[in-house]
């Protein structure tokens, strides 16, 4: 088994990958994009060969042709395949700790196994506190598979999510993050996608209360009457996302990794006759973190680690 | 509008007399503040947004719509009011103020003016940002409160008959006072606050002549070709300024002006922010610089002038031109004989210099003609100031003072800022870099100048919202928007054509982003030496590549909106950019959907889905039953106009005509 884990350093600098295209909500385009500019920029960056500065697109052929070894610009260390590498010694914010606001939120996706929630959740904390040389977070938003808040009205939205997920599952995985609210890693926990009655079930059922639901609103700006009473009444703050709940298919990682003109050559594809690892590839969990300097409104830093499984 | 000083006025020529001591002690004071305060560090955001109304004494059955002349009794009625002052609000203020901070209100130039500011700044809290209008709201409401029962504050740019035959002012003064000589307005129409008045008499004095704002009139189908400004007088003896227009000052087709209040008695929304830093400071100046006539042209309110359509959208250069005190010399109109140089542009301009040290400023953006006075120059560098920073001061220090107060030049007191600001804030550039005042926590700011006012306070807010997140999101994103800085003086010309928001195209820079710097301890990265801080990555390269290709014409919406698959410019768009900005911040979902209904007018005004002031008041006056196609917009038009922009602030909005294609669902 090789753990995967891909990176996107810090998008903030990253250009066009992270613009919203009009029109697009509720998308991974940045995730995807940023991953994919990340590892490319990897490659120019650590290719021996390379003189290009970044800046000057290249056509399919080329592409292939210097796409350099997979070894030169990835890093193996025991079962974990980090790509791309990651230079650690660039980690850290700029700035004194008390000075930002650091959100993360946590993606388990539907391929994982369930009973891997904990160990992924700490995992996932561990890789962005190291990233960003930070002792705890504030805000720690984890959203679980198969919820969604969608449809032209938010009212039916809210009553479809009344069924959505699984509420026993959701409670235990609860726990970890309960651990990690005690140990004072994170300060401040939320779901994301919860309507007003998956809300208020949650609520009886946990330890450590959610502060924060997320929810995906479109332009109507209806949120569902009952999702803001519960909110006011519970005083848990309801924040905007457009992010979607399953942010990385394995159809969108085997792209992402294979030999294909958009592909980072990390995968094999046997019948292009091209080298590469092989095997079942499961996309197990994304995190997501900002840090914002607080009083000055200014990101920072952001970016994503996406973690996958391969049995080779 | 600060704080406005007592004292003895020098006339012209005597304040020309003391125009280097006063610039000389201004570049000193100037130092004292760079010095102290060059290295503050950590300032907040804060930001501050101004609305200047007009005060109109209006009834509904009396067709005769005049300007309130009661400013003094209006601000004395707020200062007096005792509850309210309690409460914080004040006239004039910058006092410190707790708790609910109730909004300040400021005089203006025109004494049928007020200027009013919220009590304290905004933070960049989003709550912070859903207070915005409703206190705009309560200033208006306020303002109104301390009025008569006929008077109402309006946020039109321009009063549409100001200087037109007849009355248009309450009480009534006759025209052609000593110190504005205008055949037009009465001397009255200025705050009678010395300052005012010397500064109008001033600037006339030192052009030689009366200063000339010649708007093009509109041709509409029954406007006579060529078209003469039938209210111009060339029979008047009265003043030897009276022969201005009998040698050439009104040419055929224009609409006349001549005196400063049709300038500076224009309302604007001003922005002001705090930067953590000067370096900060820096580049939000220059990255808000060609944002400028962008934002101009979208905002465009300014259709009517002294009773005449015009064939402009904007009030820039009417102001530019009402405050435009160079000589015969400094125009290049006569050989430099007395004058240091020959001057480009009006004190009241575009700004020309760019300020950052940012490796993304190339030396092809500066404007190669760039006028300075090198001794000033010589001095700040001397002082320890780096050579941008010192071109930018040497090049504001060209002019002269025009108000000089006998009593500040007895002693040069190096802990106030008076002679700097002196300079400083009658150098009306469409940003300003406002260095720390002295004797206070406050850092250093930009300003935002552009802006015209809009008529209802949700328009206000939505412009101030979107100017403060697009701050975020040049900060967030390390944007750039360079582009040779005189490219954007052309921009501001172009913002002025009629619909230029829909019909006009304008330079802009294609790609925003940063260009990606390698990894520092990579094959092609910076070398290993060097401190191992994340900032070696926050350091972009300088491009390369001709400065020509950077750029592109783009229309308005393509600005805002980004660009269409066609369009080969690839720009994301600076509404897109401020979405993306929002979809990486914590917002609740109430103030989500407020920000998204500002966004939502700015990017209707932008692809014309909406109309903008401009246009709709156009509208307006092309349809009504007075109106006989000859660009003339008489009284009862008038009263109507000024009847409906009263409505539309209150219960009546629903029935002001189109009042859907100018803001939407209501």
């Amino acid at each position: 088994m090789t753990r995967l884990i891909l990176s996107t350093s810090n998008v903030m600098t990253g250009g066009p990958s992270i613009m919203r295209r009009p029109g697009a909500d509720r998308s991974n385009l940045e995730l995807i994009n940023s991953l994919r500019s990340n590892f490319l920029a990897a490659q120019e960056d650590y290719s021996p060969s390379s003189t290009s500065n970044g800046s000057s697109p290249r056509s399919d052929q080329e592409e292939s042709q210097v796409r350099p070894p997979v070894s030169t610009w990835t890093t193996r260390h025991a079962s974990d395949f980090y790509i791309p590498t990651i230079d650690w010694s660039l980690a850290g914010l700029f700035e004194e700790r008390n000075q930002y606001d650091i959100t993360v939120k946590l993606f388990y996706l539907p391929a994982a196994d369930i009973r891997d929630r904990a160990q992924h959740t700490k995992d996932a904390i561990q890789l962005v506190l190291r990233q960003l040389g930070v002792q705890y977070i504030d805000l720690l938003i984890v959203s679980f598979p198969g919820l969604s808040f969608d449809g032209d009205c938010e009212w039916e939205a809210d009553k479809k999510n009344s069924a959505q997920g699984n509420d026993n599952e959701e409670v235990a995985s609860w726990a970890v993050l309960e651990e990690l609210y005690d140990q004072g890693t994170v300060k401040k926990l939320g779901v994301a996608e919860f309507g007003s009655e998956k809300l208020s079930r949650f609520l009886t059922r946990v330890k450590i209360r959610p502060k924060v639901d997320q929810v995906n609103i479109k332009d109507c700006c209806n949120v569902p009457p009952p999702l803001l009473k519960l909110g006011k009444l519970e005083n848990i703050e309801l924040l905007v996302h457009n992010d979607c709940t399953n942010i990385l298919p394995s159809g969108t990682l085997r792209e992402l990794l294979g030999q294909g003109p958009d592909g980072a050559g990390v995968l094999s594809e046997t019948k292009r006759g091209l080298d590469g690892i092989k095997g079942d590839l499961t996309p197990e969990w994304v995190v997501k973190y900002t840090a914002v300097v607080r009083d000055r409104g200014v990101i920072e830093n952001k970016g994503y680690f996406a973690v996958a499984q391969l049995k080779e | 509008m600060g704080l406005l000083a007592l004292g003895t006025p020098l006339d012209w020529p005597e304040a020309k007399e003391k125009a280097d001591q006063v610039r000389q002690w201004g570049i000193q004071q100037l130092l004292a503040i760079w010095n102290k305060a060059k290295g503050k560090e950590k300032d907040a955001l804060l930001w501050g947004d101004e609305i200047e109304y007009l005060v109109v004494t209006y009834k509904d059955d009396d067709p005769n719509v005049t300007l309130s002349l009661r400013q003094a009794d209006i601000l004395h009625a707020l200062a007096h009011d005792e509850k309210l002052c309690d409460d914080g609000g004040c006239v004039p203020a910058l006092q410190d103020v707790g708790g609910t901070a109730l909004p300040i209100f400021h005089p203006e130039f025109g004494r049928f003016m007020l200027e009013a500011t919220p009590g304290k700044p905004w933070g960049i809290g989003f709550r912070d940002l859903l207070d915005v209008e409703p206190n705009m709201k309560l200033r208006r409401k306020i303002a109104k409160e301390h009025m008569h029962p006929e008077e109402f504050p309006i946020t039109l740019t321009t009063y549409p008959r100001l200087g037109s035959p007849g009355v248009f002012t309450s009480p009534y003064y006759p025209a052609s006072g000593e110190k504005l000589r205008s055949q037009f307005v009465p001397d009255e129409i200025a705050n009678p606050h010395i300052r005012f008045p010397t500064l109008a008499a001033n600037i006339r004095a030192r052009r030689g002549r009366k200063v000339q704002v010649n708007v093009p009139v509109y041709k509409d189908k029954n406007t006579p070709s060529p078209w003469k400004d039938p209210t111009v007088n060339y029979d008047l003896h009265k003043w030897p300024e009276d022969d201005d227009v009998r040698q050439g000052a009104a040419p055929d087709n224009f609409i006349h002006m001549d005196a400063m209040a049709f300038g500076m008695g224009s309302c604007c929304l001003q922005i002001t922010f705090q930067a953590k830093n000067i370096t900060e400071g820096r580049t939000m100046y220059d990255q808000l610089s060609p944002l400028g006539p962008i934002l101009l042209a979208l905002t465009a309110a300014t259709p009517i002038y002294k009773g005449f359509l015009a064939d402009t959208d904007v009030r820039w250069n009417q102001i530019s031109a009402a405050v435009d005190c160079r000589t015969p010399e400094e125009l290049g109109e006569k050989p430099l004989k007395n004058d240091r140089w020959r001057i480009a542009k009006s004190r009241y301009a575009p700004n020309s210099t760019y300020i950052s040290d940012d490796p993304r400023l190339r030396k092809e953006y500066l404007d190669p003609n760039l006028i300075i006075d090198p001794d000033v120059k010589q001095q700040l560098m001397n002082g320890g100031m780096d050579s941008l920073l010192a071109t930018h001061f040497a090049h504001l220090f060209i002019r002269d003072p025009i108000v000089v107060f006998a009593e500040d030049l007895e002693e040069l007191d190096l802990n106030k800022t008076d002679h700097f600001e002196n300079l400083q804030s009658t150098n009306w550039q469409h940003i300003r870099f406002k260095p720390p005042p002295a004797n206070n926590d406050i850092g250093w700011r930009v300003e935002f100048r552009p802006m015209e006012i809009q008529v209802t306070d949700f328009e206000n807010a939505a412009f101030s919202v979107f100017m403060v997140l697009i701050t975020r999101a040049i900060l967030s994103y390390d944007l750039n928007f360079y582009i040779p800085i005189t490219r954007t003086d052309e921009n501001m010309q172009t913002a002025h054509r009629r619909d230029a928001v829909l019909e006009e195209k304008f330079y802009f820079r294609k790609n925003p982003f940063p260009i990606r710097a390698p990894r520092p301890h990579s094959a092609n990265g910076a070398s290993n030496s060097g401190t191992n801080t994340p900032h070696i990555l926050s350091r972009p390269p300088t491009p390369t590549g001709p400065v020509e290709d950077e750029y592109a014409l783009m229309g308005i919406d393509e600005i805002m909106n980004g660009s269409k698959r066609d369009s080969g410019n690839n720009f994301p768009g600076l509404i897109p950019l401020v979405e993306s900005y929002l979809d990486s911040m914590n917002v609740d979902v109430e103030t989500r959907c407020e920000l998204a209904s500002y966004l939502d007018l700015i990017r209707k005004r932008a692809n014309g889905s909406l109309w903008t002031a401009s246009k709709w008041i156009r509208n307006f006056v092309q349809n009504h039953e007075d109106y006989k196609g000859d660009s003339v917009v008489g009284e009862k038009i008038n009263h109507d106009l000024i009847g409906a922009v009263i409505a539309i602030e209150g219960p009546g909005k629903k029935d002001v005509a189109n009042v859907e294609k100018f803001l939407g669902s209501v």
